[in-house]
């Protein structure tokens, strides 16, 4: 029944620092470290981090809008890596990127018409201009707004109607997989409930699958069915969404838990308050890469980056101290 | 324990397009010596605009009605000279940017040791060995160096330790911070919170907390008052709100978070769009988002009402 839509292996992007006049590479950034999963079909995969982790990077380079540095992206038993130019672009109508910033992310000077039939021109689909409208119609209609805002300009639009409509832009060409890059962190508490039903309610109807990027916990566990919590550019914990918040292993993922403020003034949790900054990608630490703020750190953390190991049934973590 | 701050009808009226258009209307609430009062809401509710009022920080053509009352002296008609003895001395403000709010072209220490020299007369030595004594107290790291250094130097968790401590720096007796932790990571979050918190008890420091995070409140605040579209519409001591929240606004935030336990259902929002300054809806302002608003809530807005001691709703639902 379950099918692999997406796999990803060995995934890794540096980004090269250069330096002086002549711009020699003195460094790398390794902002993607070595990541691997599978995505299966319908299904949603959370990814979890801190600012640096990797998170965006690694849905652009699936995407192939970065280059990967290497690694492998299987998508439906294709390696999209190895495509050409032509060929990736007719491959990118499977997959769509719905971006952070409603107000960034949307052409001042497009109509919403506009905005919604370029993706639709781009991959050639709709035979006339009229059935492209009656498409964009539809499509408002689908992301619950009024078909008649299509000749209507960003400007006039809220954060939450925003966001639909670059929901309803990644709609356009029909795709498989949507990579959701912090969809609802610019929104206001009450236009973010909204848009986590709508895509909630896409999903179901039409089968899609996600990669729902975000560092909000609570959001993230409310619409993933596995989550994937990143540190520095490396994967430190995978597991259903659930046992996640009930049984976290990794010593960050459990941090990173209880540092989350609960809405509710009689939560008795105990709090683990991490010591010290997230160090930099570029001069990431030897060895596993959350040794300098971990609470239970041995010396062997230091030395060498501990493996990927299934410690329960499907829950997989990199630490030592599961060795 | 008496009020240290006590703000009364305040309301607060800015001119776009060569018309007044009310951003805070009535607005009312006191601040306990050593308490923590959290004024939260959605953006454009009027809560940063209603702390930068109370610092004297806003400029005309913006229009400011009512009392803001310091320890008796009502703020709004002090003379800027007396103001500015006030304004971090004895209240301090901290913001949601470190990197937009510290100065990048001056060190660490100076910024710090300017408020120690203007308010509390130290000489310059004096006021080095205070704000490295004041680096150290908010957990940074190597003090002697840091004061030396700039503020691109320092990481975002350390720049908003920095805040704390200019902020920190005379002893203040009432701290605004707004949205102090919203552009933190978790972790990061979770250390600022609970250094805010340190100082504030050694100080005896009250706090006014802007945020719009309910899970930030629950942890802080001792009493709340929760804002929407310029209004306060209910307040409350903290476990009052969350526990047995009465405006359907107050329910309607609650609702539609997501949990971090218990089962996984479905969200439920709150519909349509907070209004904008311009279009304000009549009577209740949320009513056109209530589900269970009334003819009345279209006409007029509620006074408030008091649901239990020192818990106080403004809806025609609790009107008798």
């Amino acid at each position: 029944m379950a099918e692999a839509l997406l796999q990803v292996e060995d995934l890794k992007k540096y980004f090269p620092i250069r330096r002086g006049v002549f711009q020699r590479t003195v460094g790398h950034v390794r902002a993607v470290d070595g990541i691997s999963f599978t995505v299966q079909k319908g299904e949603t995969l959370g990814v979890v981090g801190e600012s640096g982790c990797g998170k965006s990077t690694m849905g652009r380079s699936i995407l192939r809008l970065i280059e990967p540095t290497s690694g492998v992206v299987n998508f439906e038993g294709r390696n999209i890596v190895r495509l050409r130019k032509g060929q990736m672009q007719a491959m990118r109508r499977q997959m769509q990127l719905v971006f952070q910033d409603p107000y960034a992310s949307l052409n001042p000077r497009f109509s919403i018409a506009q905005t919604l039939m370029e993706p639709m021109i781009i991959h050639n689909l709709y035979g006339s201009r009229e059935e492209r409208l009656d498409r964009v119609r539809r499509l408002l209609e689908r992301v619950g707004l009024d078909a008649d805002y299509a000749r209507r300009y960003p400007h006039e639009f809220s954060g939450g109607q925003r966001q639909r409509i670059g929901i309803a832009r990644a709609l356009a060409v029909d795709p498989k997989l949507i990579i959701l890059d912090e969809p609802v962190a610019a929104l206001d508490v009450s236009v973010q409930s909204q848009v986590l039903n709508l895509l909630e309610d896409l999903q179901e109807e039409l089968g899609l699958t996600y990669i729902f990027i975000a560092h909000d916990l609570s959001v993230v566990r409310h619409i993933s069915d596995r989550i994937l919590v990143l540190y520095l550019g490396r994967m430190m914990e995978l597991v259903e969404a659930e046992e996640l918040f009930a049984d976290p292993l990794h010593p960050y993922t459990q941090a990173l838990l209880s540092a989350v403020p609960v809405p509710d003034p009689d939560a008795k949790r105990e709090r683990i308050i991490l010591q010290g900054d997230l160090p930099s990608p570029a001069n990431p630490p030897s060895g596993c890469p959350f040794h300098t703020r971990c609470p239970v750190a041995k010396p062997v953390c230091r030395e060498r980056a501990p493996q990927w190991k299934e410690i329960k049934p499907k829950h997989y973590v990199a630490c030592h101290a599961y060795a | 324990m008496g009020n240290i701050l006590e703000v009364e009808n305040l309301n607060i009226q800015f001119r776009l397009d060569e018309k007044y258009y009310t951003a805070v209307q009535d607005v009312s609430f006191s601040i306990r010596e050593g308490e923590t009062l959290g004024l939260v809401g959605e953006s454009g509710c009027g809560k940063s605009v209603t702390s930068l009022s109370i610092m004297r920080l806003l400029q005309p053509p913006t229009q400011i009605s009512g009392q803001i009352r310091y320890q008796g002296k009502n703020l709004l008609d002090l003379p800027e000279k007396q103001m500015r003895s006030i304004r971090g001395n004895e209240i301090s403000m901290i913001f949601q940017e470190p990197m937009t709010s510290l100065n990048p072209v001056h060190r660490i220490g100076t910024q710090i040791s300017e408020s120690l020299i203007l308010h509390k007369d130290l000489s310059g030595k004096q006021a080095r060995q205070e704000t490295i004594r004041l680096l150290q107290s908010v957990g940074i790291p190597r003090p002697e160096q840091i004061v030396d250094e700039f503020p691109h130097q320092l990481s975002g968790g350390m720049r908003q330790r920095v805040m704390i401590a200019i902020a920190m720096a005379c002893k203040p007796q009432l701290l605004i911070a707004d949205e102090p932790t919203t552009a933190l990571d978790v972790t990061i979050q979770a250390q600022i919170l609970d250094l805010m918190r340190k100082v504030a008890r050694e100080n005896r420091t009250s706090i006014l907390l802007i945020t719009h995070d309910l899970g930030v409140v629950a942890e802080m605040c001792d009493r709340v008052a929760v804002m929407y579209a310029g209004r306060i519409v209910e307040e409350g001591p903290v476990r009052q709100i969350f526990r047995n929240p009465q405006h359907p606004y107050t329910q309607g935030l609650l609702a539609s978070l997501p949990k971090v336990d218990g089962p996984r259902t479905r969200l439920q929002p709150i519909e349509g769009n907070v209004p904008s300054l311009k279009n304000m809806p009549q009577g209740c302002r949320f009513a056109p988002r209530c589900r269970r608003a009334m003819d009345v809530c279209r006409q007029r807005d509620a006074d408030f009402h008091l649901v239990e001691d020192a818990h106080r709703v403004r809806c025609w639902l609790h009107a008798e």
